[in-house]
């Protein structure tokens, strides 16, 4: 690749690299296909759901055809047709406190393809523990936001959202928007592993896709953080 | 000088611009009445649970940075050049 800063280098710490994406829906859809276009040497994908019909307007790793099959298998068929070299460990479970540590393990990069907090917190909380960078991203209607989480290096996610939002039960989205913040969490852990560029770290990056555009908040790190701070390590 | 609030989302929605500048506002809590005064109903809502003063637990708060607690830091201080944004954070995926 000729891009400035990248090259064969950047496309061999590319090969040799292992992604975890967590969650196969809207965000982790086009996540995975941009890391597997990419040539990330491995990739671990992990979720617990079988495909809905609902599904299709934004899961685009989904299709028609496959409907009622899991996610994770669905997913596996794509994304080895679309790269044959890439090392891919479908991983059918649901992400819990007890088999978390185990799912990411040896991940160098985690990207965050949930939908509810409380699976992005236990993500949040491994990551820190075992210094692993993780691709936060987040959606809902037009609006989408991406933070990237490097463990000592700047706020976590529990710094930047410390409580939980309540849950929406009938939650819409615009299939483009995880389309949006899922390829910035691509571009975020190709960036990360290739050490190219500057990555979301301390800024949470909101896009919106009413207005079109891309705003930043800037966050820092909470000293009394219980994950990250002095009083959680 | 005076307190810069950033509006992000929805509450850029709902008072149809990114940022406003306040003055002669000594707290969170008084900025907050400040900017519903200035912006009215739509912000209000977006802010605190209907016919109530209580903020809506979707409502992230931050100061120069860092996210207030909202159950007891709205007596926060604030003094010119101070930025505070605003914004609710999404959750789907």
């Amino acid at each position: 690749m000729k891009i400035p800063g990248f090259g064969r280098t950047g496309q061999i710490k590319l090969k040799s690299a292992h992604v975890a994406v967590a969650g196969l829906g809207g965000l982790g859809s086009p996540a995975s296909i941009y890391l597997a276009a990419a040539g990330v040497g491995r990739i671990t994908i992990i979720d617990y759901e079988r495909i809905e019909r609902s599904n299709l307007n934004r899961q685009v790793l989904h299709w028609e055809p496959d409907v009622g099959q899991s996610k994770v298998k669905s997913a596996s068929e794509k994304l080895r047709a679309i790269n044959s070299s890439i090392k891919f460990d479908g991983i059918f479970v649901k992400i819990t406190s007890e088999n978390v540590d185990q799912l990411i393990k040896g991940a160098d990069v985690v990207v965050d393809g949930t939908d509810n907090y409380q699976t992005r917190y236990l993500l949040n909380e491994t990551c820190v523990r075992n210094r692993i960078p993780f691709v936060h991203g987040a959606v809902e209607g037009l609006v989408g936001q991406v933070m990237t989480i490097l463990p000592n290096k700047g706020p976590c996610l529990k710094c930047a959202i410390p409580k939980e939002p309540p849950e929406k039960p009938l939650l819409q989205v615009l299939g483009a928007t995880p389309g949006v913040i899922g390829c910035l969490q691509a571009m975020e852990a190709i960036k990360l592993i290739t050490g190219l560029g500057k990555p979301l770290v301390g800024r949470m990056l909101i896009f919106n896709g009413m207005d079109m555009t891309f705003e930043e908040i800037n966050v820092k790190r909470d000293p009394s953080c219980r994950i990250c701070g002095k009083r959680g390590r | 000088m005076a307190v810069v609030v950033k509006f992000f989302a929805s509450f850029r929605d709902a008072v149809g611009k990114g940022q406003e500048s306040v003055e002669g506002v000594k707290n969170v809590a008084s900025l907050l009445d400040e900017l519903v005064r200035k912006f009215g109903e739509k912000l209000a809502e977006h802010l605190y649970h209907s016919g109530t003063r209580e903020i809506r637990k979707t409502v992230n708060i931050l100061v120069n940075g860092r996210v207030l607690n909202l159950s007891h830091e709205l007596e926060t201080s604030l003094k010119d050049g101070d930025i505070v944004a605003i914004f609710p954070p999404v959750s789907g995926g």
